[in-house]
């Protein structure tokens, strides 16, 4: 008889988000106190950081059979948690302004991290569902976290019942491949299609119904309908968690899975998701020009930026895998600020979604139009900008992986792109009259326009020096 | 042994059809009891008595509550008992039933014929999924536990009573 042998260190970034969540929910039964359960959230998600940073940085170890803690997973581990705090210190101000009960958000906060934590590092099939269902999970509740809104419903019973579905299909699609394989292991499955001349009827099925659960999570064309509903309806922070955190673990569980199993030798494969990538940024840039509600523009945005990021995924090798690295650090950095400004702008009847509510925004508050210029600009890849530096190491992979079509479908999007991010710029300079009184009173707390110089300073940096980053990447990756 | 298997198979197969296309909840739960026992007689051939006994106790179980809950919600009025008989026609009842005795014959051979190694050839006995679940997958239990907790604390907050119950003709001013 045989008993496992983990050890309490390999598994700690993971406990300790345990034990933070039922810190939480034993300061709840003991007193409700929103400023101790957000001290609590944040500290220990900022313990997980200066552990990962102090400790696992160079440590590398498998606790099988489910995890495998690497550079790759700390990394990203690393930069989930950072998120994962902005978000939190974002919300604290969103939600304290709001009637409701506040606490059981950071409950659900800090478990969503961690589903999206051993997202990251799981290399079997158990350890993927379990985190995905404990993100997915915690995320229903957070989407309808505010009952007094009637959209909130709405946007939270959609993301129920599709991403319900698209469990379904993923549970599916792994069934079907641990039928042929008779292991749930990534690397089993990558040895076990080595030893395949060509790919079997069962796999090739089991990986189509897993590409629609993968796609659902990342919002890509064609299971992206639900992006602008729950983009829409959620509260600012959560949207801003959604398109940060949840994508972000599921691109990186992506990465791994196909790098196991060699995804880049099947031309059907290959050919399949370059199709999602180029209808996904097309897609994208083309219906948010048509909108005129911030969170749904920066939806559509979202979609696109997962097409642009599917090149890299394609390039694959070392290059693809840090070009994904620095673009996701990116991508989180300029959409959690993008939300924070959303977050910061709502007063406590609707969030400050309406193109017209950012009119003359730079006249009445400069400190924030300026964040969210800055952010605009990244997004759609201006120079000096974060984003300038993630697109170029998006298309240096592709490029070094032969992937035309897809960089000139990348470049032609990014022009699309531009309209209807220089739109919202547009509007926030444009001084209308009559447009104090409509607009939205919201209370500023410093603590999130500290977040958010931190943020639009951060990016800036790395689209002015991005060498530190990139050296900081490739440490890890090795 | 593969027959057994197959006819096990096609009743879960019909059962889960039938459960999509009712148009009344009682008549879908109905089937979906029926189903959730197919699972487990297919469990049980296969060679998993445990994961059969589990399926049988949790999913169906569940199912038998959730209508004890129903039936206690009636009330027990006169037009409740009316509803209820309007509910459970024979015709209503037939189809699962008879689907039920399929399984019941198929179990009763399978018992009787003496073969449990299944058609895989190999038992998988509590103390093999005992010695997996917390040898190995340990982790994967803890996280399960966070998973319901999440759940839990979701759920809690989704579904508490809003303190103001009004129905919403009642809060327009009168004109």
């Amino acid at each position: 008889m045989e008993f496992s042998n983990i050890n309490i260190i390999d598994v700690l970034p993971g406990m300790f988000l345990v034990t933070a969540s039922l810190l939480a929910v034993l300061s709840i039964a003991i007193k409700r106190n929103h400023k101790l359960i957000f001290g609590l959230t944040s500290g220990s998600l900022l313990a997980v950081f200066v552990y990962l940073l102090v400790y696992a940085s160079d440590h590398q170890f498998t606790v099988e059979p489910l995890f495998v803690i690497d550079g790759f997973g700390t990394f990203v581990t690393g930069l989930i948690v950072m998120s994962s705090l902005a978000v939190s210190l974002l919300s604290y101000a969103y939600f304290e302004q709001r009637e409701e009960r506040k606490e059981e958000y950071y409950i659900l906060l800090l478990l969503a991290t961690l589903g999206s934590d051993m997202l990251v590092i799981s290399k079997h099939f158990v350890s993927l569902f379990l985190g995905l269902e404990i993100l997915s999970i915690s995320l229903y509740a957070m989407v309808a976290y505010l009952r007094k809104r009637p959209r909130s419903d709405e946007a939270g019973i959609k993301y129920l019942i599709l991403a319900a579905l698209s469990s379904a299909f993923l549970l599916f699609g792994m069934a079907l491949i641990y039928a042929t394989v008779g292991s749930m292991e990534f690397k089993d499955i990558g040895n076990y299609l080595g030893s395949v001349s060509n790919l079997p009827i069962t796999m090739f099925a089991g990986f189509g119904l897993m590409t629609v659960g993968i796609g659902f999570k990342l919002g890509l064309v064609p299971f992206h309908m639900w992006t602008p509903d729950v983009y829409e309806g959620a509260p600012a922070p959560v949207t801003a968690f959604i398109a940060s955190v949840s994508k972000g673990g599921m691109v990186v569980l992506l990465v791994r899975f196909f790098g196991e199993i060699n995804g880049q030798n099947y031309p059907v494969i290959v050919l399949s998701f370059s199709i999602i990538a180029i209808a996904s940024m097309f897609t994208g840039n083309f219906l948010a020009l048509r909108q005129s509600n911030v969170k749904r523009i920066l939806a559509y945005s979202s979609i696109a930026h997962l097409g642009y990021l599917m090149v890299a995924f394609l390039a694959g090798g070392s290059l693809g895998t840090e070009a994904v690295c620095f673009y996701l650090v990116i991508y989180f950095l300029t959409n959690i600020g993008a939300f924070g400004v959303i977050a910061i702008l709502s007063d406590h009847e609707r969030d400050a979604e309406n193109l017209d509510d950012y009119r003359g925004l730079f006249w009445r508050h400069p400190k924030i139009a300026t964040v969210f210029t800055a952010m605009l600009l990244s997004l759609a890849g201006i120079p000096l900008t974060g984003g300038f530096i993630g697109k170029y190491y998006l298309i240096t992979s592709g490029i070094g992986a032969d992937l035309l079509l897809l960089i000139g479908t990348l470049v032609v999007n990014s022009v699309i792109g531009l309209y209807y991010y220089i739109k919202i710029i547009a509007v926030m300079f444009d001084k209308a009259e009559g447009s104090e009184t409509i607009a939205l009173r919201p209370r500023l707390y410093i603590i999130n326009l500290v977040t958010l110089f931190v943020l639009t300073a951060l990016m800036i940096w790395y689209g002015i020096y991005p060498q530190g980053l990139i050296d900081r990447i490739r440490d890890f990756l090795q | 042994m593969q027959v057994t298997f197959y006819i096990a198979a096609g009743v879960a197969i019909l059962s889960t059809i039938m459960v999509i296309t009712r148009f009344n909840i009682i008549h879908a739960l109905l089937y979906l009891v029926v189903s959730f026992m197919a699972l487990a007689v297919v469990f049980y051939i296969m060679g998993a008595p445990f994961a059969a006994a589990l399926e049988v106790i949790v999913y169906a179980g569940a199912i038998v509550v959730l209508i004890i809950f129903v039936i206690m919600m009636l009330n027990l009025k006169s037009e409740a008992v009316a509803q209820e008989k309007k509910w459970l026609t024979p015709e209503v009842y037939v189809g699962p039933a008879i689907l039920c005795i399929i399984l019941l014959a198929e179990l009763i051979y399978t018992i009787g014929v003496g073969n449990t190694v299944g058609i895989t050839g190999q038992i998988v006995d509590v103390k093999e999924v005992g010695q997996s679940l917390y040898g190995e997958y340990i982790l994967g239990v803890e996280l399960s536990g966070m998973l319901l907790m999440s759940g839990i604390v979701g759920a809690y907050h989704l579904g508490r009573q809003k303190k103001k119950v009004v129905h919403r003709f009642l809060e327009k001013p009168e004109e």
